[in-house]
């Protein structure tokens, strides 16, 4: 099982070299042409974001997956999230706003929380008419991680069927549940409404 | 919290960076980061013993280093290198860049972890937001620094004090609150770090917060407990080679030689080129009479720890007293005349004396004149245990019982008498001088009750 998962390792790390090399290349025509290739950008991001997760969830099926658990400031968490998605929400003209005070640290995976939010983010721009907002906020002893758009919400709504699990809703609920602090496990929660009234997706990291 | 300022371009243009990854793509693609977040020194390296060399040379500001580079070395390994030799000032700033999203667990639990970490892909926005928020701190903790560097624990404290409830503070309160603890540490407050550590466990059970105790307990005498610790953290953190080390350390000190030995090779084995790891592993196995292991740790330590400076006089010395222990007395001799006397002379007084212990015990005959000069004068030195080891072995060969017996005394009046406890019986056993050793046992202990006031230690022994 280790050889199978050190060639896919190997083999995405190939990958997400040769993907980091044309983003510079792409940064570089930028800067020598004095033109804006964000969305080139994006995609390539967006590429290497999920070949990890499919590394991820390889992972995390075969138990081998441990996380990773440090202080994380939550409002540089954040702001890292929304740099990586703000100019293609901008440019599919959606506002994208951060609804954060406190708390200001909290014990979570920052590179797995923040793929988690970025997904979330990129499924929201989908569907949001006008609207995206990330918010975080401490409730029941809980960081709550919320993105929630003002779109049409899940369909089927998730209260009336499992909803249909990609790559990266699997990834999201397992590494939830593996932040685990004083007895208590982290979810995810799907659903309809919210303050924006379309999708509401919500990470609860104890 | 209040909006911290954006450090712009002019910023960027004044620092020296150093981008080092074995392809050459590689190194183009962040040299273009750099440039584009406005960085206008921008130097290259293509691997390990060149970014050491270009160092030294020249600090630069930032280091922007790939994980993987080339010919088994890491980028880890280089970070730990030039911490090791203090090539870094804190206020430098080393970033590790990687296309390994299992990174993350691997500086999770690194003894010395970059500032900070980017996974490839990513943007010149993304690094330069990391980058801002590392210099950021390291502005925040510069007072720190500085007053760390000066030993001045004082100014140390009223800075983590002091900043504790500011907005930046809070920020970095469990990066406070550890500077805290390691202040404590070093100031020989023991209790007060134990205090701050168990705060941090509070929030989450981080396994260096854990050793952290365990550390604190270990300032305190209180081995059993911190054992039982790092027992559970080497389980709970199997990666954390730090972890290993101090259960190593912590059974050495208790005398469990044999689990201290197991503990370092398993960590050693998954660090082949860790060297400082290497010499921990000597000397467990030497204290556990595993000669061979002894041998073979030290003699790769001699011949494969590169850096300038890193091999030093006490290492020559330990890979000679691994040959002796396992009864290979050429090749002793051998390892003994590199050893030479410029190297000798930039030796402190317990290398000088083990170096004059160990050609006694060698050759007795040719050294005893030597040594009836130098033994007074020993006897009055307060050499650390490895030493007065070296002096009980080369005494015993000598036959001078006195000598012996004034050594181990003195090791029994210090705490370290428990890592080398058995290794000192056997050598009185061995010389029919047992109850010798029992008596001074006894007298130890007494004066250990006694708080040493009523048992004179120049008082005479039997037997001796």
């Amino acid at each position: 099982m280790q050889g199978v998962l050190d060639i896919l390792s190997s083999g995405v790390h190939d990958a997400k070299n040769q993907l980091f090399l044309a983003e510079t290349l792409l940064v570089q025509a930028e800067a020598e042409h004095g033109i804006s290739l964000d969305e080139a950008r994006f995609a390539i991001e967006l590429a290497a974001l999920r070949l990890s997760r499919v590394l991820t969830a390889y992972k995390l099926q075969r138990g081998l997956d441990t996380l990773s658990i440090s202080m994380q400031p939550v409002g540089e968490l954040l702001e890292e999230a929304v740099l990586i998605n703000r100019k293609h929400c901008e440019r599919l003209g959606l506002s994208l706003t951060v609804a954060h005070q406190r708390p200001v640290l909290w014990p979570l995976d920052r590179e797995l929380s923040l793929d988690i939010l970025s997904n979330a983010l990129q499924n929201a721009s989908r569907f949001a008419r006008s609207r995206i907002v990330l918010s975080a906020e401490e409730r029941e002893g809980f960081l709550r991680l919320a993105v929630e758009d003002d779109g049409a919400g899940f369909d089927p709504p998730p209260h009336t069927a499992a909803p249909r699990l990609g790559v990266g809703l699997f990834v999201a609920r397992e590494i939830a549940a593996q932040h685990q602090r004083g007895g208590r496990q982290g979810r995810l929660s799907l659903s309809n409404g919210g303050a924006l009234g379309g999708a509401v997706f919500e990470l609860w990291l104890p | 919290m209040a909006a911290l300022t954006e450090l712009g371009p002019d910023f960027y243009r004044a620092l020296r960076f150093l981008v080092v990854d074995d392809q050459p793509a590689a190194r183009q693609g962040l040299r273009i980061c750099a440039q584009t977040m406005g960085a206008f020194l921008v130097e290259f390296s293509a691997g390990y013993q060149d970014a050491i060399a270009r160092i030294r040379r020249a600090p630069p500001d930032v280091i922007l280093c790939d994980y993987q580079l080339g010919g088994e070395r890491s980028g880890q390994q280089l970070l730990e290198e030039l911490r090791r030799f203090d090539m870094l000032a804190d206020e430098a700033v080393f970033i590790m860049v990687t296309a390994e999203q299992a990174y993350e667990q691997v500086v999770a639990v690194v003894e010395l972890a970059p500032d900070d970490y980017i996974i490839k892909p990513f943007s010149p926005e993304r690094l330069k937001l990391r980058l801002d928020r590392v210099l950021r701190r390291k502005r925040f903790f510069q007072p720190l620094y500085v007053a760390k560097r000066a030993a001045d624990f004082p100014a140390a404290e009223r800075f983590l004090d002091e900043s504790r409830d500011t907005d930046e503070g809070q920020l970095h309160r469990f990066e406070l609150m550890r500077q805290q603890a390691e202040v404590q540490i070093l100031k020989g407050d023991a209790e007060a770090a134990e205090r701050v550590f168990d705060e941090i466990l509070a929030a989450h059970a981080f396994p260096w917060a854990r050793a952290g105790k365990a550390r604190a307990l270990v300032g305190q005498n209180r081995l059993q407990e911190a054992r039982e610790i790092m027992d559970r953290v080497v389980i709970d953190a199997p990666m954390y080679f730090g972890g290993h080390d101090l259960k190593t350390q912590i059974c050495m000190d208790m005398g469990d030689h044999a689990e201290a030995q197991r503990t370092v090779e398993e960590a050693s084995r998954k660090t082949e080129r860790n060297y400082v790891r290497k010499r921990l592993l000597a000397d467990a196995a030497l204290l556990n009479g595993d000669t061979a292991t002894a041998v073979e740790a030290m003699a790769d330590v001699v011949r494969n720890d590169t850096t300038p400076g890193a091999v030093t006089v006490a290492d020559r010395l330990m890979l000679v007293r691994s040959l002796v222990e396992a009864g290979t007395l050429m090749e002793a001799e051998r390892a003994l005349d590199e050893i030479t006397p410029q190297r000798l002379e930039t030796a402190g007084l317990d290398e000088r004396a083990s170096w004059q212990a160990l050609r006694a015990l060698m050759k007795p005959d040719a050294e005893r004149a030597r040594v009836a000069g130098l033994r007074s004068a020993w006897m009055a030195t307060p050499f650390d245990a490895q030493t007065r080891l070296d002096i009980v072995r080369a005494a015993m060969a000598l036959g001078d019982r006195e000598l012996a017996t004034a050594m181990t005394h003195a090791l029994f009046a210090s705490d370290e008498i428990r890592r080398v406890f058995k290794v000192v019986r056997d050598l009185f056993e061995a010389q029919g001088m047992s109850p010798v050793f029992r008596e001074l046992q006894r007298r130890a202990a007494l004066q250990k009750i006694s708080h040493g006031d009523d048992v004179p230690p120049e008082a005479p022994l039997q037997g001796v």
